[in-house]
């Protein structure tokens, strides 16, 4: 059973329409996702139940040495922009593929894995130039669970993207199949949609 | 061992090639040399990584065991599962190789070794599943012995305290992360696939992987023995575990496989769940256990996450320095407990639900009769799988979590009862009226419903604020919990491994010893974790290596108890090994289940279905004429549609009973099961061949009649030999033997019946048929009546011979009317002796006819022929009328046949002048 069908030549009018299979594939990812929003849950609970937990201190909390952890909001909010458009520039080489065109699917996602890999270089100097390291309270651990649990999804993404396009190049994608495009992009949305709330709950509120 | 190849379906048919095994050629010590390679060289590589990076980044010191061990586990373990062959495939496709979806190089096994390298056939991985699940359970098992030999008396016996905590951790985090979790994955990686019918699961090699897991997650928890065992128990709370020897690490580490191999499998479930059920399988119409493992994936996927988390952060503490668990600089341990209760309460269900859907199958096929309340029985699951995500804190009463959870958490465990009591009622009803038998899967299943309801109940205590804070770690706990997860969970293992076993393996265990072992776990588990309820309440604590004198007796006993347990584990095991290597060979469907990994042979063969089945009906309409569950087809060179009953055929040996009503209603009682052929053999040494020719074709004739598909054939020789050579060539699902009682029955005389029952090893039904019923008409009376018109002819042998003649001709029962016209007054004495001679005369044509085998009656009537033959025809109802005269007499008869018969044909039969009396 050939769970990644392969493409089937498309058929004249007269044949009765096959019977739609849900994909699979896809609803792997989707379940996979769902554990992996889990595992953010869990992680995320973590910060609340430290953040919540230093009730008599102030917010952010201080640092042995008497200082508030700061986070450099302004800069991660453009990394986080950065992100966020590289979902949409995924989601246009989708959409260039579904119009035939793989040539804009590569370009699409070329864009998208240079945007991902923009992000985790600025993401590494910020850790490079917060000050602080995950042993300094627990806070930092918490800061630096998240963000680096992230960082290793986006890594994992660029992966992903990255085999989307050795195929892309080999014409392995067409408007009929393109199953592992789909699910890599479910993914790719799924970490940017994770970093947008991560951002919001850690950096900005 | 047995050989157990998967042979496809019909291979004995020959010319079916479709599914050729092309088998990796490289033999299964390769792949162990690569994984001993892949993981040693992954750890010295982890260690020499660690120093690079620690010497490159100025860390001192230098060593830090638990660094290195943690990336020395990751890898290691990578390194194994890369050496053992789980990675080849995704490799290969990355790489570029040229990779077929149809490479089914790694599908199925030949020979029993091939179970120990990597395969991709769901069957397989099952197995595979089983056998390394209950690998581990024994070692838990030893681990719990241990545990109660210290505590067979007071004070110190065999461990110390420190030591003592390792054995309780190591028992529990074995029977729970490696037994009680993933064994339900194996059973249902087994047959779910079947049920659906599906030819294997979603993915394959994901499958693979997902067991290649359980492994090293097991070993890296047996491993932590050498480096100081993890002693936190498998709660591992920090601080205790962020403080811990080596074999936290490890237990960490481990934790972070068996989670993967869950979630991985628990995807593969759904999926195949939902996309690859047969035509006709809606969701109303899968198995209990497709429910159950539905809902069980689902918590699975989505509670996993969460000991992950758990165990990440210790992890972190342990080797990174930060500050989780470290409440002076911020860190707070009851968020430890949130996070892992959240996992480790719906666990609890992963480790229960896939038992309450076998418990749901065994019940349903052992009482014979359809599931009560399916839907709600579906609809409990999901009920008790929401709920269960709503209950975490009750584990927590105690720890100092924010109080006002306490109430609300307490309010939803109770709520839990209400699901759960729907099934257990569900199950009585199911068992209520039903025709019980009592199997081994049975007896485990009716145990499960006492432990398991004992078990909810303390549960519910327990649930309760107030008294749980009484007994909270004490042994009531202890008592609950190995209530409903050995009483529970393990039964309906154990029940599973019986059921499943003929299908499996091909062969059929011991039903003595597998009672036996039922017999001595329940008793057991009564005289170990009964009085656990007592001493928790008196207030002992658990997890302590020591207690009070005044619980010495109690203790004593709990040891003798488990010590019964662990001989009652080794008599299953000697069950299963032996049984599956010389026993019995298993007929496909030996509970008459109905669904419809019971309509392939056993074990299935390599791709399980030939063509895919169409369902047609629910799984449990037991006892419902004419229903049926699937229709299993066949591929074109075996005819196209092949409905199920011509797969399996049940063996029917009879002589003398072979036309009696007993028989032919307990033949047409299986047949309205809709899954079965009939061979009727008639054993013949030295009897009349005639005779058994004509009951043979009367049997046929009667069986066709009532739509029932039956061959026959005599054979002769002794019937021992011809029962046992008709089951060696046949293969027979069952036999049905029927004879005379003992008094009357030649077999019976020389134990045949038991003779024939251990020569075939197949499961055998006896009837018993009295003589006179045998002799009757019987169930010849639903073929065709010929009514056989004779005056003087009757007694003469050639009216005899005629209706013979006719018998053989075309099977029927016959009705010889005998027409007198009496000379008046009919009282008198000359019309007295007419009547007797006539009687007389008719009694020796019909004895003469019923030891030739011919189904007969017959009738004298005080009437001449244009009176008496309107009356017999209304009576009788002919289809066929034969007028037997003897020579001008049979004119007569013809003609008031002719005008009594109506649209009824009529034959004339002259005997000729000799045949006059």
């Amino acid at each position: 059973m050939a769970t990644t069908a392969a493409p089937t030549p498309a058929t004249t009018g007269h044949q009765p329409e096959p019977k739609k299979h849900m994909n699979a594939a896809l609803i792997s990812m989707l379940l996979f996702i769902g554990s992996e929003l889990m595992l953010f849950a869990s992680l995320f609970t973590a910060y609340f139940f430290i953040r919540y937990g230093v009730a008599n201190e102030t917010w952010p909390p201080l640092k042995e040495n008497g200082e508030p952890f700061k986070l450099p909001v302004l800069l991660t909010g453009v990394n986080t922009l950065i992100l966020v458009a590289s979902s949409f520039t995924l989601w246009w080489g989708e959409k260039r593929l579904a119009a035939g065109d793989n040539k804009g699917l590569i370009r699409g996602l070329w864009v998208t894995i240079l945007m991902g890999g923009v992000f985790l270089i600025i993401q590494l100097n910020e850790y490079a130039h917060l000050g602080f390291t995950p042993q300094d309270r627990a806070f930092s651990g918490a800061f630096y669970t998240l963000t680096g649990f992230h960082g290793a999804h986006v890594l994992v993404g660029l992966i992903v993207l990255s085999l989307c396009l050795r195929r892309a190049y080999r014409h392995d994608f067409s408007h009929s199949y393109n199953t592992p495009l789909t699910a890599a992009s479910y993914y790719w949305h799924f970490v940017d949609i994770v970093w947008v709330l991560l951002f919001i709950l850690v950096y900005v509120i | 061992m047995a050989t157990h190849a998967p042979a496809p379906a019909h291979a004995s048919g020959g010319g079916h090639g479709d599914h050729e095994i092309h088998q990796d050629p490289r033999p299964v010590s390769y792949w162990w040399i690569r994984a001993a390679y892949g993981t040693v060289g992954a750890i010295l590589f982890s260690f020499l990584l660690v120093f690079l990076l620690r010497v490159g980044f100025g860390f001192e010191p230098l060593w830090d065991g638990e660094v290195y061990a943690t990336v020395a586990g990751l890898l290691g373990g990578i390194g194994f599962l890369w050496g053992i062959g789980c990675f080849d495939f995704w490799l290969g496709w990355a790489k570029g190789d040229d990779i077929s979806q149809e490479d089914h190089s790694f599908h199925g096994v030949t020979n029993w070794k091939q179970y120990f390298r990597i395969n991709t056939d769901h069957k397989v991985i099952g197995v595979q599943y089983l056998a390394m699940t209950f690998f581990f359970m024994l070692w838990g098992g030893l681990m719990a012995l241990l545990i109660r030999t210290e505590l067979a008396a007071p004070g110190q016996q065999i461990a110390d305290g420190q030591t003592y905590n390792g054995f309780l951790s190591m028992h529990a985090t074995l029977m729970i992360f490696v037994f009680a979790v993933p064994v339900f994955g194996g059973l249902a990686n087994y047959v779910l696939p079947i049920m659906l019918g599906a030819k294997d699961m979603a993915f394959p090699r994901l499958n693979a992987l997902s067991f290649w897991f359980l492994p090293v997650a097991g070993f890296m928890f047996l491993a932590s023995m050498f480096t100081g065992m993890f002693a936190s128990a498998w709660t591992a709370y920090p601080p205790l575990a962020s403080q811990g020897t080596t074999g936290q690490t490890l237990f960490a580490l481990g934790v972070q496989f068996a989670g993967a191999s869950s979630i991985a499998t628990a995807i593969n479930f759904l999926a195949t769940i939902i996309t690859m059920r047969a035509p006709g399988m809606t969701i109303w119409r899968m198995p209990i256990l497709a429910w159950a493992t539905a809902v069980t994936s689902v918590l699975a996927v989505f509670a996993t996450p969460f000991v992950a988390g758990s165990q990440f952060l210790t992890l972190f503490d342990r080797i990174m320095g930060t500050n989780f668990f470290v409440p002076d600089q911020g860190g707070d341990v009851i968020m430890y407990q949130h996070i892992f209760w959240f996992y480790s309460h719906p666990a609890v269900y992963i480790m229960l639900l896939p038992g309450l859907g076998i418990i749901s199958e065994v019940i349903a096929t052992f009482a014979r009769k359809p599931l009560f309340g399916y839907r709600a029985m579906a609809f409990s699951l999901v009920a008790i799988a929401v709920l269960g995500f709503g209950v975490w804190a009750h584990h927590m009463f105690v720890s100092g979590m924010a109080s006002w959870l306490r109430v609300p958490m307490m309010i939803t465990t109770i709520i839990i009862a209400v699901p759960t009591g729907v099934k257990v009622w569900s199950w009585l009803a199911t068992l209520w009226e039903g025709k019980i038998h009592m199997k081994t899967p049975m007896l485990w299943a009716l145990g499960f419903l006492f432990t398991f309801v004992m078990g909810g109940l303390s549960g519910v205590f327990l649930g309760v604020v107030p008294a749980d804070i009484q007994v909270s770690d004490t042994y009531f706990v202890t008592a609950h919990l190995h209530y409903v997860l050995y009483g529970g969970s393990v039964y309906t293992v154990f029940a599973a491994v019986y059921y499943w076993f003929p299908k499996m393996t091909g062969k059929m265990y011991s039903e003595r010893l597998g009672q036996w072992h039922f017999w001595l776990t329940f008793a057991g588990t009564q005289l170990t974790f009964l009085p656990m309820h007592w001493q928790g309440l008196q207030g002992m604590p658990r997890r302590v290596a020591d207690y009070d004198p005044r619980f010495a007796t109690v203790n004593a006993i709990e040891t003798v108890g488990s010590y019964m347990l662990g001989v009652a584990t080794i008599i299953f095991f000697y069950n299963v090994i032996v049984s599956w290597k010389s026993g019995p060979k298993a007929p496909w469907n030996p509970w008459r289940g109905k669904t419809l990994e019971w309509m392939v042979s056993s074990p299935p063969p390599l791709f399980n279905f030939d063509v895919v089945p169409q369902v047609v009906g629910g799984p449990y309409q037991y006892g419902i004429p004419d229903a049926r569950h699937a229709v299993v087809f066949a591929p074109e060179e075996f005819g196209g549609e092949l409905k199920e009953d011509t797969r399996y055929p049940v063996l029917v040996v009879a002589n003398q009973t072979l036309t009696s009503q007993a028989l032919v209603d307990e033949i047409r009682s299986r047949d309205s099961e809709g899954l079965w052929s009939f061979e009727l053999v008639l054993p013949l040494e030295g009897g009349d061949r005639e005779v058994a020719e004509r009951r043979l074709a009367t049997a046929l004739a009667v069986l066709a009649e009532y739509g029932v598909s039956a061959t026959g054939r005599i054979a002769d020789g002794d019937v021992v030999e011809v029962a046992t050579q008709a089951a060696a060539a046949s293969h027979p699902h069952e036999l049905v033997m029927a004879t005379l009682p003992l008094r009357d029955s030649v077999w019976m005389k020389s134990d045949s019946v038991d003779k024939v029952r251990k020569a075939t090893g197949v499961a055998m039904s006896h009837v018993v048929v009295p003589a006179n019923d045998a002799r009757a008409i019987g169930a010849a009376g639903a073929l065709p009546l010929v009514m056989v018109v004779a005056t003087d002819a009757v007694g003469a042998e050639a009216l005899a011979t005629a209706v013979r003649t006719r018998a053989d001709a075309e099977p029927a029962r016959f009705a010889v009317i005998s027409p007198l016209d009496l000379p008046e007054p009919r009282w008198g004495a000359e019309a007295g002796e007419l009547r007797r001679q006539a009687g007389e005369a008719m009694t020796a044509t019909v004895n003469a006819l019923v030891n030739s085998g011919v189904a007969v009656e017959g009738q004298v009537m005080d009437d001449g022929p244009a009176d008496a033959l309107p009356l017999a025809i209304k009576a009788y109802g002919p289809s066929r009328i034969v007028i037997a005269g003897v020579n001008g007499e049979a004119r007569g008869l013809a003609e008031a046949a002719q005008a009594a018969a109506g649209d009824v044909p009529v034959d004339t039969v002259n005997l000729g002048a000799t045949a006059g009396a």
